[in-house]
């Protein structure tokens, strides 16, 4: 049902790649109600290390997408694999590759963290030994280290975040799925969240699902994003390609006789826009760097007043993909013969 | 290297099998159980009466020592069905308070502070949760009841001629098969209790009310309507006729054994429906 991803290295030769997520048209009831509504999609390369951010606004099916990969909520249609596997029949086999991080507080309050950290250890398959050992290994590697044989009802909600996270790293997993790590975290205790999400994606090779209403988060660990709106796919991009092509993208502004820049940057192989009183936009081609507009600039007599690398953020994406599913909605409510005529949105 | 010293290390090695994961969750459940003094005090109280049946059975066994006693005393010190009813009956009062006190502190923590979504996200089933939360209270419960059972058995067997043992095998079967049903019972009932409510102490309530209070309810149902049925809510009444039936005795009057065996199939199968609603990972509203 799954097909693997073939990635073509030339001379006839393939290398298999098995994508981290596989969604096939899956579709999710809960109650009368179809929280997920077909989405279809190939997310990431298992083993590269990567993260997937998972993004849209309250009641998208961002944590029910969460709770369906791990076999918490029924397919009601379609399929889900992860790590090649599929969801249904290896539900088991996934859930040993995987490591989870739920969002609200789970845990055992009368416990200590060490205890808490070896059952989850030897449950997860660890020898009773290796499980005692990595207990104390990851709660240091967390910072809990001091705090390690407190209970963990009585921690704060920082330590909290940071026990969840030590339980789902446990067993080294493949695959993290994080759902929102941040929350309720003080700015310097994100960062280290942050910090630590980022090693355990460059460090340790694992791939990272991350589901998040805070696009700066998403924004600083993740490769690929996804957006969901309303039970559906919305957006999904490639960040890395993404800041590459904003990385080109500039808005000018120069004073002066600019009727001939355009021919100038063409000349240049940069293609250039004015938009009227000075302002110009600019995409250079790969390669080309900023002194060769600063000379084109000189020679042509100019002065820039305002030079921006053009940013798309991941907020704009965000809020194009949301809106754009507004328009569209608009759209297919409004009455026939209504319809723009122009096929915008 | 000190292990805070080495840093994180993605594991990578071999991992145990399905029946090693399904025992971590009664091992560490054991241990917890076992710190506390009620639950070790209960379980010392619980050995007190099959000692005394022990030295029962001995006086029963030396005719020499009962030479000064009339028949009347003789015939009470007989080892039959009724001496290991009377057993299982005892026995039976402490397994239930030791279930009151054990089993709401192995479900209902792990309910209201939403450990299921960790357990459930490992290879570990909610079929293997159940069985695991079982095996504790199969564990504890065996040590005061089908274990002493089948002591005294073998004592009065040893005691006893080979003759006593051939006419009476059933009696210890009876012991083992009625006591595992009974175990599987009450562990079922206090598991979907403390299930339902969440809540410890609610839990502990909810389990006395179903097993010392439901019996004197349906019994005055039963005085009020001049009706048998209501015995068959009775999870005690019902063990109790089955056990009867098992050990060779008279049955009392009321349900028939089938209908006891028919109502305990159906209790077993209604409380396996409670803990598969409430044992889930995730709440959904709808």
């Amino acid at each position: 049902m799954f097909l693997e991803n073939r990635v073509d290295l030339g001379k006839g030769r393939q290398l298999q790649t098995t994508p981290i997520i596989e969604l096939q048209d899956l579709r999710v009831r809960l109650g009368r109600q179809e929280v997920l509504q077909g989405i279809s999609c190939r997310l990431g390369v298992s083993g590269t290390g990567k993260a997937i951010g998972l993004l849209g606004p309250n009641g998208a099916g961002k944590s029910t997408l969460i709770l369906t990969l791990l076999g918490f909520h029924k397919i009601s249609a379609g399929g889900a694999s992860i790590l090649g596997l599929d969801c249904l029949s290896n539900s088991r086999e996934i859930k040993a590759r995987i490591g989870y991080m739920p969002e609200n507080e789970a845990f055992i309050a009368d416990m200590t963290a060490v205890r808490f950290l070896r059952i989850m250890g030897e449950i997860s398959g660890l020898p009773k030994r290796v499980a005692l050992e990595k207990a104390h290994e990851v709660l240091f590697h967390v910072g809990l280290g001091e705090a390690r044989y407190r209970t963990l009802g009585t921690y704060s909600l920082g330590m909290k975040q940071m026990a969840k996270l030590a339980q789902s790293i446990l067993h080294g997993p493949e695959l993290l799925i994080l759902d929102e790590p941040t929350n309720g975290l003080d700015p310097s205790a994100r960062i280290r969240m942050l910090k630590l999400i980022r090693e355990m994606k460059e460090k340790h090779n694992m791939n990272i699902i991350l589901c998040s209403h805070l696009l700066r988060d998403v924004e600083e660990i993740c490769e690929e994003v996804v957006i969901l709106n309303e039970g559906r796919l919305v957006h999904q991009a490639n960040l890395e390609e993404e800041r590459r092509t904003n990385r080109r993208f500039i808005e000018l502004e120069v004073y002066g006789n600019d009727s001939k820049l355009a021919e100038a940057l063409k000349e240049q192989g940069a293609e250039g826009v004015s938009e009227g009183g000075g302002r110009w936009r600019v995409v250079f081609p790969p390669g080309m760097e900023l002194d060769v507009l600063w000379q084109l600039v000189d020679r042509e007599n100019l002065s820039i007043s305002h030079l921006t690398h053009r940013r798309d953020s991941l907020e704009e994406i965000f809020l194009k993909a949301v809106g754009h599913l507004e328009r569209t909605a608009q759209r297919n409510n409004a009455p026939e013969g209504k319809e723009s005529t122009d096929g915008s949105l | 290297m000190a292990v805070y010293k080495r840093g994180y290390q993605r594991y990578q090695g071999s991992m145990t099998g399905r029946l090693a994961r399904l025992l971590v969750l009664p091992k560490y459940a054991w241990s917890n159980l076992l710190k506390k003094r009620l639950m070790v005090s209960l379980l010392i109280m619980a050995m007190f009466w099959p000692l005394g049946c022990i030295g029962f059975i001995y006086l029963s066994n030396h005719a020499e020592l009962l030479l000064n006693f009339d028949s009347g005393i003789k015939k009470f010190l007989q080892i039959d069905s009724s001496f290991f009813l009377i057993f299982m009956k005892v026995q039976a009062v402490f397994s239930i308070l030791i279930s009151v006190f054990a089993a709401p502190s192995l479900v209902a923590p792990d309910l209201s502070n939403n450990a299921l979504q960790l357990y459930f996200s490992r290879p570990f089933s909610r079929a293997e949760y159940v069985i695991a939360r079982l095996i504790v209270l199969l564990g504890l419960l065996s040590l005061i009841t089908w274990v002493p059972g089948i002591l005294l058995f073998s004592i009065q067997s040893t005691l006893a001629d080979w003759n006593w043992f051939i006419e009476n095998w059933n009696l210890g079967l009876g012991v083992f098969i009625g006591f595992m049903l009974w175990i599987l019972l009450i562990s079922l009932v206090a598991l979907a209790g403390s299930a339902y409510v969440r809540r410890r102490i609610m839990a502990e309530a909810l389990i006395l009310g179903i097993l010392f209070v439901l019996p004197v309810g349906t019994k005055i149902f039963n005085t009020i309507f001049n009706v048998m049925w209501a015995s068959l809510l009775n999870p005690v009444r019902v063990m109790d006729q089955i056990c009867r039936w098992l050990l060779g005795a008279t049955p009392e009057s009321g349900p028939t054994v089938f209908q006891c065996w028919l109502a305990v199939l159906v209790m077993i199968a209604l409380l396996l429906t409670v803990l598969r609603r409430k044992l889930r990972p995730v709440e959904v509203v709808t």
